[in-house]
C-alpha cells in the first residue's frame, strides 16, 4: 500500500550519521546569485502537501520548494467510496506530480528517515541530507495497527480498511464483487478523530447502493463506537427513503464499538457481542502519519497541535504542520480543509521569510458526501483562529437542509464532482 | 449539465458602487481568498461558476444576497455568512483585478 | 423503556474469575443545562446501579453528574454458582430499568 508519509520508522539515528560521516553528499543546492535564497521542504504529496509546494512557489518565485514524495502518483481519497461501489474506475483517483513540477517545485522521490529540527536538516534513506529554513509536513494519516487486537497488516489483508486510497480500495471492491448475493457486509467507524468524519457513512450509503442495485438480499451492518456523527440526520433520513432495511447502524451506546478482530472467521468482537461478516471494512483509529512521530510534533493523542495562524508546530519550530496530521481545532479532516490550511501555510511562511506579520485569516471547509450517485449532501463551515485554536465561525456554516427537493440534493453530487475536478486541477493540474 | 445558479443569471443591473471605494491593487490574493479556488475553478466551465475577471460588484452583490438567504443556493448560503462586508470586497476586488476568466467570451 | 446491554459468559469454571460488562442508553442529564428558552434542564441522572447474583450484590456503584450519556460499566466477580445475574439501574425519576442473565457455572 503506498505510504503518504515515506517515512521508515525503524532507521536509527545511529545509521544516519554514520552515513552521514561516510561522506555521502548532500543534495545539490539549487545555483544562488546574491543572497542565500530561502529553501522550504514540504513532505508528503497529498492534497495538503502539494497545494502547499505550488502556493509557495507562486507566494514568491524565489523560494526554492523541495517537495518529498517516494511514490510517483497519489491516489485520492475523495471519491474512492465510489470506486468501492463500483461507480468509479480507481484509474480516476490517481494524479502525477508533473504539474506540481512544472509550477517550479523540485520533486524528491525520497524515504525520509529522520528530521534534525535543531540543524533544519533532513535526512533520507538514500544517506543524502537537504538543509531547510522552513519544513512542511504534510504526511495524512497511519493507521494504529496498535490499537485494536487482532486487526495487524495481515488481517487488513482479510478486512481491508480501504482508508489509504488506492490497494486496500481495490481489495474491499473486489471482495464485494465476490460476495453472494445475501451476504452481511459489516463496516465498523473509529471513534472521533478520524479522516474524513462522513466518510464511513457515505461508504455505507455508497456500498448499499451496489446491494440495492445487484445483491438486493445483502444487508449492512455499520458498527460504530461514536453515538453521533457528521451529516447524521441527513444520512439517516436517506437511508431511510433510498436503503429501507438494509443498512443497520449501531451506535456506541447500542454497543457497536469494537474491541477485538478475528481475521481468521472475519469476526468483529464488540463489547456486548460478535459479528461474523461475509465481507468486512474495519476502519480502524488513526493518527498522523509517520513522519510527523519521527519529528517529535505529534503530542499523546498521535496528532500534531500548531499555531492556528502559521501552522507552525507548538511542539518544535520552523516546522509546520497541515492536513490530516494536524490538530486544526474545528477543522475536519477532509482534502478541501488540507487544501485551505495548504495556501494560508504557505502565504504565511513566505510573510515569514519576508520578516513580515502574518496576516489575519479565515479558511473554508466544504465537503460532500454522496448518499447514491445522484444524491448528494454537504457540510461546509468558515473558520477563524481564536484563542489558539482554529474555531468556527458560530453564525456560518451547517449542513443541508432535511428537507429539500431531489434537485437540490442532485445538484449537491453535481457539485461534488465539480469540487473533485476542481480541486484536484488546482493541486495535480 | 445544469447550471442552475449560472454567471448570468446574476450579471445585470446589480452593481453596488458604493461598496467599490477601494481601488484596485495588484496585491497578492487574499489569504482570506484561499479557500474559494477550493471549488471555483479558474476555467469557467463547470456548473460551479468562476470568479476570476468577475465584476468586483457582482461578487459582493452575489455574496450579500447568499448572506441575506435571498438567493438559491447549496453551500454559498452557509459560507456567506462567515466574511465581514471588507473581507468580500478585498476578495472581489482581487478577482475582479485577474482579468478575464479563461473560456469565458 | 430505554436500552441495557449486558455482557457476561454463559459458561464459566467455578471459582473462576469472570468480567461483567452493562451499558445502559441514557441522557444523564446534569442538572447544570440550561435550554433555548434560558431555563434549567432538570436533572436525570441514573444515579445508582446495582449487580444481584442469586439476589446478593455483588457488586454496586453511585453515578454523579460528571459520568457521560450512556454510561458503561465493566466489572469482575467470581463465578460461584449456576444462577441468575441482576442487573438495575435507579435514576433520578425514579424510572428503574433491569436485565438479567443466566450463568452455568462448571
Amino acid at each position: 500500500m503506498p505510504s503518504r508519509s515515506g517515512t521508515r520508522r525503524k532507521a536509527s539515528r545511529r545509521a544516519i550519521l554514520k552515513s552521514a560521516l561516510a561522506g555521502i553528499a548532500t543534495l545539490a543546492a539549487p545555483p544562488v546569485l546574491g543572497q542565500a535564497k530561502a529553501h522550504v521542504i514540504v513532505i508528503g504529496g497529498g492534497f495538503a502537501g502539494a497545494t502547499c509546494a505550488r502556493r509557495l512557489k507562486a507566494a514568491d518565485g524565489t523560494i526554492a520548494v523541495t517537495l518529498v514524495e517516494p511514490n510517483a502518483r497519489f491516489t485520492a481519497c475523495p471519491f474512492s467510496n465510489a470506486v468501492i461501489a463500483g461507480l468509479r474506475p480507481i484509474e480516476a483517483q490517481y494524479f502525477g506530480y508533473d504539474g506540481v513540477k512544472q509550477a517550479g517545485v523540485d520533486i524528491a522521490g525520497q524515504i525520509v528517515v529522520a528530521i534534525e529540527a535543531e540543524a533544519r536538516q533532513v535526512h533520507f534513506a538514500d544517506g543524502a541530507r537537504l538543509d531547510y529554513q522552513r519544513l512542511v509536513l504534510a504526511p495524512g494519516i497511519d493507521i494504529r495497527f496498535d490499537a485494536l487486537p487482532g486487526y495487524d497488516q495481515t488481517a487488513a489483508e482479510i478486512m481491508p480498511h480501504a482508508w489509504k486510497a488506492g490497494a486496500q480500495t481495490l481489495l474491499l471492491r473486489r471482495q464485494l464483487e465476490a460476495m453472494a448475493d445475501g451476504g452481511v457486509v459489516v463496516l465498523s467507524a473509529p471513534a472521533n478523530p478520524f479522516r474524513c468524519p462522513p466518510g464511513p457513512y457515505e461508504r455505507a450509503s455508497l456500498i448499499a447502493y451496489y446491494l440495492k442495485t445487484k445483491k438486493p438480499r445483502s444487508k449492512l451492518i455499520l458498527l460504530d463506537a461514536k453515538d453521533t456523527f457528521s451529516k447524521q440526520r441527513l444520512f439517516e433520513a436517506a437511508w431511510k427513503t433510498l436503503y429501507p432495511g438494509l443498512i443497520e447502524w449501531v451506535p456506541l451506546s447500542g454497543g457497536g464499538r469494537v474491541i477485538e478482530i478475528d481475521a481468521k472467521t472475519r469476526t468483529l468482537v464488540t463489547e456486548f457481542g460478535s459479528h461474523l461478516a461475509d465481507v468486512a471494512n474495519v476502519i480502524p483509529p488513526q493518527r498522523a502519519g509517520a513522519v510527523a512521530i519521527a519529528a517529535g510534533v505529534a503530542d499523546q493523542t498521535g496528532w500534531c497541535p500548531i499555531d492556528p495562524h502559521t501552522f507552525e508546530s507548538k511542539l518544535v519550530p520552523n516546522i509546520h504542520v497541515i492536513g490530516d496530521a494536524a490538530i486544526a481545532g474545528a477543522m475536519p479532516k477532509s482534502a478541501f480543509a488540507a487544501n485551505a490550511q495548504a495556501k494560508v501555510c504557505a502565504d504565511m511562511i513566505a510573510s515569514l521569510i519576508r520578516g513580515e506579520d502574518p496576516r489575519e485569516v479565515k479558511l473554508i471547509n466544504t465537503c460532500y458526501s454522496l448518499v447514491a450517485p445522484d444524491y448528494g449532501i454537504s457540510v461546509a463551515g468558515v473558520y477563524a483562529p481564536r484563542d489558539g485554536l482554529l474555531t468556527e465561525i458560530k453564525e456560518a456554516g451547517g449542513v443541508s437542509p432535511l428537507e429539500a427537493p431531489a434537485a437540490q440534493r442532485e445538484a449537491e453530487a453535481t457539485y461534488a464532482q465539480a469540487w473533485f475536478q476542481t480541486i484536484t486541477r488546482e493541486v495535480f493540474g | 449539465m445544469t447550471r442552475p445558479w449560472s454567471y448570468r443569471g446574476i450579471s445585470h443591473g446589480m452593481i453596488v458602487v458604493a461598496l467599490l471605494a477601494v481601488p484596485i491593487q495588484a496585491a497578492a490574493q487574499p489569504s482570506s481568498a484561499a479557500a474559494c479556488s477550493g471549488c471555483h475553478a479558474p476555467v469557467n466551465d463547470g456548473p460551479v461558476p468562476g470568479l476570476i475577471g468577475r465584476p468586483a460588484g457582482e461578487i459582493v452583490t452575489a455574496m450579500a444576497a447568499f448572506r441575506a438567504g435571498e438567493r438559491t443556493a447549496t453551500v454559498m448560503d452557509r459560507i456567506a455568512k462567515g466574511y465581514s462586508d471588507e473581507e468580500i470586497n478585498a476578495i472581489a476586488q482581487w478577482y475582479a483585478a485577474q482579468g478575464q476568466p479563461a473560456g469565458n467570451p | 423503556m430505554t436500552r441495557a446491554l449486558i455482557n457476561t459468559p454463559k459458561q464459566a469454571q467455578q471459582g473462576e474469575v469472570i468480567e461483567i460488562r452493562a451499558m445502559i442508553a441514557h441522557v444523564m442529564e446534569t442538572g447544570h443545562r440550561r435550554d433555548a428558552q434560558g431555563a434549567a434542564v432538570p436533572r436525570n441522572i441514573i444515579h445508582r446501579f446495582q449487580c444481584l447474583y442469586d439476589d446478593v450484590e455483588i457488586f454496586a456503584a453511585d453515578f454523579y453528574p460528571a459520568m457521560a450519556a450512556n454510561p458503561f460499566i465493566a466489572f469482575s466477580t467470581v463465578a460461584t454458582t449456576s444462577g441468575v445475574l441482576t442487573f438495575a439501574w435507579t435514576d433520578d425519576q425514579g424510572t428503574i430499568q433491569r436485565a438479567t442473565a443466566e450463568i452455568t457455572v462448571v
